[in-house]
């Protein structure tokens, strides 16, 4: 019987061009797309600031600063004149984020000469954009306050070379980025790997490809119910469970399609077009689990709308503006960490997000499947919990026996 | 074969069957007549374990159709008006489809996919998708699905409705040979001809209750003396009522549509001339011939009045 469903189901899916496109060509051109626009916001080497430098001081000290700020990748000096306020003002209205005006006497400052008059302007200063965060200019801070501190370093190494060439030398070995001492690797990943786009962007739209069952399941159930194809099954002894069992075994198999086809997107598809390749995880089970809950809970959500909708037209339309409402506050389109945290509560709500957290757990996280647990109960429970009030209402349309 | 007894079903306040009494024999074609709204749909949805009732019985081959509906719809088929299946399959597919959530497969699916497609002649189309089919093939595919289960009574819901006159000849052929195979059928129909045609035996059920019910031939002996039918155009309703009150014999149907019961020549020259000198005009006038329908009309006519 069921088996008889399954292939019904897929035949119907088969010839519905439509509905194919929505679950497996719309979700394949996301993340290829998502993959590739976001490849550089994740990569180490993104420019997050450019800045312009006004060197009033000129000398080796100021040229070396420079040197120093320029081994920081994250920032990126412009090659700009500056021979006016107005000027500098013009720049920071879109082509760098600040100005750093290094005052004539910085040298000497560094060399601690005592002749300098002790008030007036400090020797560093930065005007930044309007529009630039705080923490970047705390990171500017200090990065100049590092490189401050090896100038002083190697002024002192000089002086100190005649007389103590010991000391000079240990000086010269001084590891100012940290790498000897500080280890840093993300969660999950060997040091030097870091979480790429196509991680983040494989799941997000997974997930959101997943929800689009609704499509196909919706037309076919308002189709058989218009025709009365689902009386004549009654008629012909098909339970109201067994009728539900006969629709989400279907796409059960279907979702886990999908889930594997856009695995499979990520990890030989998007390299093909310059984007990073997606790495698995180690944890299958955990995968599984992730996706078998927002399976149920993608056709739970499907076979209410479905039972509840009138037409064809108001289910596929209902959903379609469920689903992006979904993903929107789910962060599906605009990743949680960016959400202020009235919004993240919020996106604690979409079971889109239960899902994403549990596939980011095994894609970028590396964590097993235990880690998963709590969000596969979640979606188990939202998915059947649906299903039940969908057979409720199902059963009351039609004021049934048996 | 089915027997039922003071059958009630209610939809909150409105009582769709009052009390409903009905038996059906085995091997019989019986007609199920009706106005629209009479309580048809509902008492063929009920005896397929479609819709719940809230009093009396329904036996169906022995068994108690609220204790057992499972055994009894295995035994039984509903074909329904509408036509029931996927525009997106193929007719073997609609066939194997329906055939598989019965759990019929192995030989008894071969031979019965054999027996439904040779009774409604769809061989040559097994791989038209259904939604390509003309009509008549789509109701032929539609009977061809009710059949898979080879049931011991078929119920048809208007199954020639919308339907030319030779597909529905064919489809009415079809249906007689299932009672030559030892099938009860419970037909419903609007089409008084077809229910002359085929049917042993009438029920016609009006107001959620079986008015009268019995062997066609019986039934149309109460007839006696035969009825004319005069459809009239649109005209006066008060002043034809007031013509009906001065004319024994004659009722008023609806609003173009005369009864006259008895009738013979002194008398129909009497309601002609009346009716042209008040200046309606007349349609046609129907004799002999649709004595079920005059009967129908006759048993259903305070309905009409009423609406």
């Amino acid at each position: 019987m069921l088996k008889a469903m399954l292939i019904k189901e897929i035949i119907l899916l088969w010839r519905d061009k439509q509905a194919l496109a929505a679950l497996f060509v719309m979700p394949a051109i996301f993340i290829l797309i998502m993959s590739i626009a976001l490849k550089d916001t994740l990569s180490p080497d993104r420019v997050l600031l450019t800045y312009a430098v006004v060197d009033q001081d000129n000398t080796a000290e100021s040229s070396m600063l420079r040197n120093f700020l320029h081994e920081n990748r994250a920032m990126a000096e412009q090659e700009v004149t500056i021979i006016s306020a107005a000027q500098g003002q013009e720049l920071l209205n879109g082509t760098v984020h600040f100005i750093l005006t290094i005052s004539e006497g910085f040298s000497r400052h560094l060399a601690g000469e005592q002749d300098l008059p002790p008030e007036g302007p400090p020797r560093l200063q930065v005007v930044a954009a309007p529009e630039v965060k705080a923490e970047m200019l705390t990171l500017v801070q200090a990065e100049l306050a590092k490189a401050v501190l090896r100038l002083r370093i190697q002024t002192m190494r000089k002086e100190l070379t005649p007389f103590l060439p010991e000391l000079a030398r240990k000086l010269e070995k001084i590891d100012f980025e940290g790498k000897e001492l500080v280890s840093v690797r993300f969660s999950g990943m060997e040091a030097g790997l870091q979480p790429t786009s196509t991680q983040q962007s494989v799941p997000s739209w997974i997930i959101f490809g997943m929800f689009f069952v609704i499509i196909p399941m919706s037309t076919v159930f308002i189709n058989e119910r218009r025709q009365n194809t689902l009386m004549r099954m009654s008629a012909m002894n098909i339970s109201v469970p067994t009728l539900f069992t006969g629709k989400i075994a279907p796409y059960l198999v279907i979702n886990q399609i999908q889930v594997w086809l856009m695995i499979g997107v990520g990890l030989f598809l998007v390299p093909l077009f310059g984007g990073d390749a997606l790495t698995l995880g180690d944890s299958l089970p955990g995968l599984f689990m992730v996706s078998l809950g927002l399976s149920l809970a993608a056709i739970g959500t499907s076979v209410l709308i479905a039972v509840l909708a009138g037409t064809v037209e108001q289910a596929t339309t209902v959903g379609g503006i469920i689903n992006i409402l979904m993903g929107a506050i789910g962060g599906i389109m605009v990743p949680k960490s960016y959400m202020p945290p009235a919004m993240q509560n919020l996106a604690n709500l979409s079971p889109m997000s239960w899902g994403l957290e549990g596939f980011l757990d095994i894609f970028v996280r590396g964590r097993g499947a235990e880690a998963v647990i709590t969000e596969s109960l979640a979606l188990t429970g939202f998915g059947i919990g649906l299903l039940l009030v969908a057979g409720i209402i199902f059963r009351s349309q039609r004021g049934r026996t048996a | 074969m089915i027997t039922i007894k003071n059958l009630v079903k209610r939809y909150g306040t409105h009582c769709a069957l009052d009390h409903v009494d009905l038996h059906v024999d085995k091997g019989i074609i019986l007609g199920l007549l009706g106005p629209n709204g009479a309580g048809k749909t509902t008492l063929v949805s009920i005896l397929n374990g479609l819709t719940d009732f809230q009093e009396g019985t329904v036996e169906i081959f022995g068994l108690e159709l609220d204790k057992e509906p499972r055994a009894i719809r295995r035994r039984s088929s509903f074909i329904p008006q509408s036509l029931a299946l996927y525009d997106n399959l193929t007719v073997i597919e609609n066939l194997r489809f329906f055939a598989g959530i019965q759990k019929i497969s192995g030989q008894c699916l071969r031979d019965t996919l054999d027996s439904a497609l040779s009774v409604n002649r769809l061989h040559s189309m097994l791989d038209q998708k259904a939604g390509t089919l003309s009509g008549g093939q789509k109701r032929r595919l539609n009977i061809a699905i009710g059949l898979l289960n080879n049931p011991e009574i078929l119920y048809f819901d208007e199954p020639t409705a919308g339907i030319d006159p030779e597909l529905r000849n064919d489809i009415l052929e079809t249906i007689r040979c299932f009672k030559e195979q030892g099938k009860t059928v419970i037909y419903t129909s609007h089409y008084m001809p077809e229910i002359e045609k085929i049917c042993d035996e009438v029920a016609i059920i009006d107001h959620g209750r079986i008015i009268r019910q019995g062997p066609l031939a019986t039934l149309l002996q109460e007839e006696k003396g035969g009825s004319a039918i005069i459809e009239l155009l649109p005209a006066s309703e008060k002043k034809l009522q007031q013509l009906v009150d001065h004319h024994d014999d004659v009722e008023r149907v609806d609003a173009t549509t005369l009864i006259m019961h008895r009738h013979n020549g002194q008398k129909m020259g009497r309601i002609l001339s009346a009716l042209e000198s008040e200046g309606f005009a007349i349609r046609q006038i129907r004799y002999g011939t649709q004595n079920l329908e005059a009967l129908f009309l006759r048993l259903t006519s305070p309905e009409r009045d009423h609406a």
